[in-house]
């Protein structure tokens, strides 16, 4: 009996439960079908008509709000990304200037394809958001996901001088569709060119009376020195020693290497088909880089344990820091970033006041030259998701960032606090505290429309790059500059549409690619052809060969030659 | 429930009947009402979203008004299976999960015994309590442990083996040593908690038998045969019932804090597989059918442990 009795109560529970369930499902339904005349079921490059009483000279008569990404780089004692001196003057300029309240959203910065993701499925993302990853957006606009630019930037141009001036023609309509002429992002511009360059210690060199490297041979009997002499160089920490330091993701980190075993005169066609992974990996000549590379390895060259540490790990960095580390390759100012607690900074603390890290061109391609393949002049990627309500404000907000006096304040900061002008005008950066704490170099989590130094004077900006990286010597950062500025092949913009193999799949390819190289890195030399080729297989099985036939096949569809126009 | 209560009124022959028994007990019934919504909202409701697995998903249609994917709704089913990287995750998860049972599961039981047959009782307590503690750390905590002590250059353990003169061992970036190093530490982190089942079990096994036992000239180890383990069988058994359950299942927080990129052909398994693909790949319903197709094989090993337990003669879990 009393068995009946909790069956019959348990049942009805259950009824009343999911019929509850039921109707939250729909009114899923309901917000699902907003969201829809927002973004898949309107035509092209419609918008939200905004009435002329709501919206008068360039400003909301009523105060709107709006939500805007910002990486959260967890820097050691860094300010929050959120609430700091300077969203206080975007929140501020916002108000005064169009009326829109802005409230910042952090997003971490070495998680934040799948952070965007989580969001953005959630239908919780920030009205505006920035990804370096264009299939994400890619993926979420063919679900509906994503509104549709094109209307916004063409109809309001003229209340949007200044990302027009800013970004052009070429970066607002990098990303629209040859077809369909939908404009999911905009990208946003690099200002400078430099990529990836390679460090050497210099006062390791002197004091092994070494010449600078200038050749892949060069550089590997400077390795093989570093390693001979670690008792000399570092004493009592010898066994820590590490001649070149690779981390899991070679192919950034092994980039200027990998790049001078690539075909200078490769076609446009053929770096495009391998061009989804911009590490390179199926690029030609590759292969031969990491051969290399695992000859190094084997050779006890390399860091050992590379492959156990993953993205954001600091580890690395505190070795480089320490004074463990003879060579690396990294982004071309990585040795000056952060002030006080910039690598450079600290070896000269923890190791000498002559311990420091200068930019070499060492690995010479078959010409002869030092080759770099960089990016175009792209860099992240702003959209907004269907669920943003205020396009309108939103755009304001992406002309207000694009406002060359506003990036100037954003990058320099106040005089007298986070900068100070030289007798030569140069404006040189120094180390704030509190407040005013840059957590990324000249603010760039903050002007999302632009990387690089621009202070809107191109001499001037010229003359201050040296300048911005506080606690450093200018003169290393400008030899940086101009070797990561040598002998460059600048990306093209090869707009065939969506790559339809490419969604959703970025994430899973990139994983691959680093087991593709670590694999191959440290596995026994007489293996390496298997281990590569194992690797390689893969990477395309797992869609990199679809992704490449689909961009053979649209080069084919829009070009008549091997090279673009 | 109140057994007296139950043994009075065995044949039910009215609604009064049930009226007066919700009255009498239905403040037990209200206790019983949080851990069942609990259960409905977040174990029943979300099922609705099964049907994922089926459909063309879009985030931003209610999956009601979703079109039915390929195939008659098996496409990604085809997908999955026809995927290098899930039939490895079904490998690995396979054997890992076999592997931690064949490991893991007898080590709590050893354990149980040993203590049990400590005299010292401040002693026992103090082992006891040790034993525990892992099991309340975070796998990432456990893992940055293994880093600090097992990578092959910075790890103390191979800083005293290089020390000794030879060479250091690859634990964490080998696939061989791989699984190793994560067998253990899985054992490690749980043979402690996992003891205090089987302890129990062995306070609740009548003394006088031992006694008996003594009584007969038998020692230790016959009396661990004879009495404790046959005592603790039941118990046993149902664990294995529970384990074999969720022999496609497993946590997702230990393969993916020990994972790294040299290893991952045996070290990726089906949660990271999911996480990976699905949550960070955007193909949410590829994964969810390899989410369901998890669940049903999960359910039909459960069913089958349960039903052999029975055969044998034990109690299984219903």
């Amino acid at each position: 009996m009393k068995k009946k009795a909790l069956c019959v109560l348990l049942a009805s529970a259950m009824t009343l439960s999911i019929a509850a369930c039921g109707d939250g499902g729909s009114n899923a339904k309901e917000s699902g079908s907003v969201s829809n005349t927002i973004s898949s079921d309107t035509p092209v490059g419609e918008v939200v008509e905004v009435s002329n009483d709501e919206f008068v000279n360039g400003k909301f008569t009523t105060t709107r709000h709006i939500t805007v990404e910002v990486y959260d780089r967890g820097n050691d004692g860094g300010s929050d990304p959120t609430n700091n001196m300077y969203t206080d003057y975007i929140k501020k300029g916002m108000l005064e200037d169009h009326n829109v309240e802005v409230e910042f959203v952090k997003v971490p910065r070495w998680t934040e394809v799948e952070e965007i993701n989580n969001l953005l499925a959630s239908g919780s993302a920030p009205d505006i958001c920035v990804t370096y990853s264009y299939p994400t957006i890619q993926t979420y606009a063919d679900m509906g996901g994503v509104t549709d630019l094109s209307g916004y930037v063409t109809q309001y141009k003229s209340e949007l001088p200044n990302l027009w001036n800013w970004l052009g023609d070429t970066n607002i309509n990098w990303d629209r569709d040859p077809v369909t002429g939908n404009l999911w992002a905009v990208e946003a511009k690099l200002a400078t060119s430099n990529r990836v360059v390679t460090f050497v210690r210099q006062d390791w060199l002197d004091k092994l009376g070494l010449k600078a490297p200038t050749t892949k041979q060069e550089f590997e009997d400077m390795l093989v020195a570093f390693d001979k002499n670690a008792s000399t160089l570092l004493g009592k920490d010898a066994d820590k020693m590490i001649p070149y330091s690779v981390s899991f993701d070679v192919g950034w980190r092994a980039a200027t290497l990998i790049e001078s075993f690539i075909d200078p005169d490769i076609t446009d066609k053929e770096y495009y088909v391998n061009g989804f992974d911009d590490r390179k990996l199926t690029q030609n000549g590759t292969k031969e880089a990491v051969r290399l590379l695992n000859k190094w390895y084997n050779m006890g060259l390399l860091w050992d344990d590379f492959a156990l540490y993953g993205s954001g790990d600091t580890s690395e960095d505190s070795f480089m820091k320490a004074g463990y580390v003879g060579a690396f390759t990294h982004n071309w100012d990585y040795p000056f970033r952060n002030g006080e607690d910039s690598i450079n900074a600290n070896l000269q603390r923890q190791v000498g006041a002559d311990a420091k890290f200068v930019a070499v061109d060492c690995f010479e391609d078959k010409n002869g030259n030092y080759t770099k393949f960089v990016s175009g002049p792209i860099d992240r990627k702003v959209f907004f998701p269907s669920t943003n309500d205020e396009p309108l404000a939103s755009m304001l907000y992406l002309d207000w960032i694009s406002d060359p006096e506003h990036i100037k304040y954003l990058q320099i900061g106040d005089e007298g606090v986070t900068h100070q002008v030289l007798d030569s005008g140069a404006i040189q950066t120094m180390a704030a505290t509190g407040n005013a704490i840059m957590n990324s170099g000249m603010n760039i989590d903050y002007t999302i429309t632009c990387n690089g130094l621009n202070l809107g004077d191109d001499k001037l900006t010229a003359l201050s790059k040296a300048y911005t990286y506080a606690a450093n010597d200018p003169a290393l950062v400008q030899t940086a500059n101009t070797i990561a500025g040598t002998n460059l092949k600048i990306g093209k913009n090869v707009n065939v549409g969506a790559i339809e193999a490419e969604a959703g799949v970025g994430d899973t390819l990139s994983a691959k690619r680093d087991q593709a190289y670590d694999n191959a890195v440290v596995c026994a030399p007489e293996k390496f052809d298997e281990v590569w080729d194992a690797g390689i297989a893969d990477y395309l099985s797992a869609g990199g060969q679809a992704i490449m036939d689909e961009r053979a096949e649209k080069w084919a569809k829009y070009f008549s030659s091997d090279m673009l126009p | 429930m109140n057994r007296t209560a139950e043994k009075k009124e065995k044949t039910p022959k009215s609604w009064a009947n049930t009226g007066n028994y919700l009255k009498r007990y239905w403040q037990l019934y209200a206790l019983l009402a949080l851990p069942m919504i609990y259960l409905v909202v977040f174990k029943y409701a979300p099922m609705v979203y099964i049907q994922i697995a089926f459909k063309k998903y879009s985030i931003v249609k209610s999956i009601w008004t979703q079109p039915l994917a390929k195939n008659f709704g098996f496409e990604y089913f085809i997908k999955a299976f026809s995927n290098n990287d899930f039939r490895y995750a079904l490998k690995n998860t396979i054997v890992l999960n076999l592997l931690d049972l064949f490991f893991g599961f007898p080590a709590p039981i050893l354990f149980a015994l040993i203590l049990n047959e400590l005299c010292f009782k401040k002693f026992k307590r103090v082992v006891q309590t040790i034993a525990y503690m892992p099991h309340f750390l975070s796998w990432v905590i456990i893992y940055s442990l293994a880093l600090q002590l097992l990578a092959p250059n910075a790890g103390l353990v191979n800083m005293v083996i290089k020390k000794m003169g030879f060479e250091a061992i690859p634990f964490l970036n080998d696939a061989f040593h791989w699984v190793g190093t994560y067998i253990s530490f899985g054992v490690w982190q749980n043979f402690g908690w996992g003891s205090i089942v089987y302890l129990a079990a062995i306070a609740g096994i009548n003394p006088e038998l031992y006694e008996a036992a003594s009584v007969d000239g038998a020692g230790r180890f016959r009396k661990i045969w004879h009495i404790t383990l046959p005592g603790i069988k039941p118990t046993i058994v149902i664990l294995l019932i529970m384990n074999l359950g969720n022999i496609l299942g497993g946590g997702f927080d230990r393969p993916f804090a020990f994972q790294n990129n040299l290893v991952m052909k045996v070290a990726d398994v089906i949660a990271t597989y999911v996480y990976r693909v699905g949550i960070k790949g955007l193909q949410f319903s590829l994964t969810t059918a390899v989410g369901l197709f998890q669940s049903v094989v999960g359910v039909f090993f459960l069913l089958m442990a349960n039903w052999i337990s029975r055969k044998m003669g034990e109690r299984g879990i219903w």
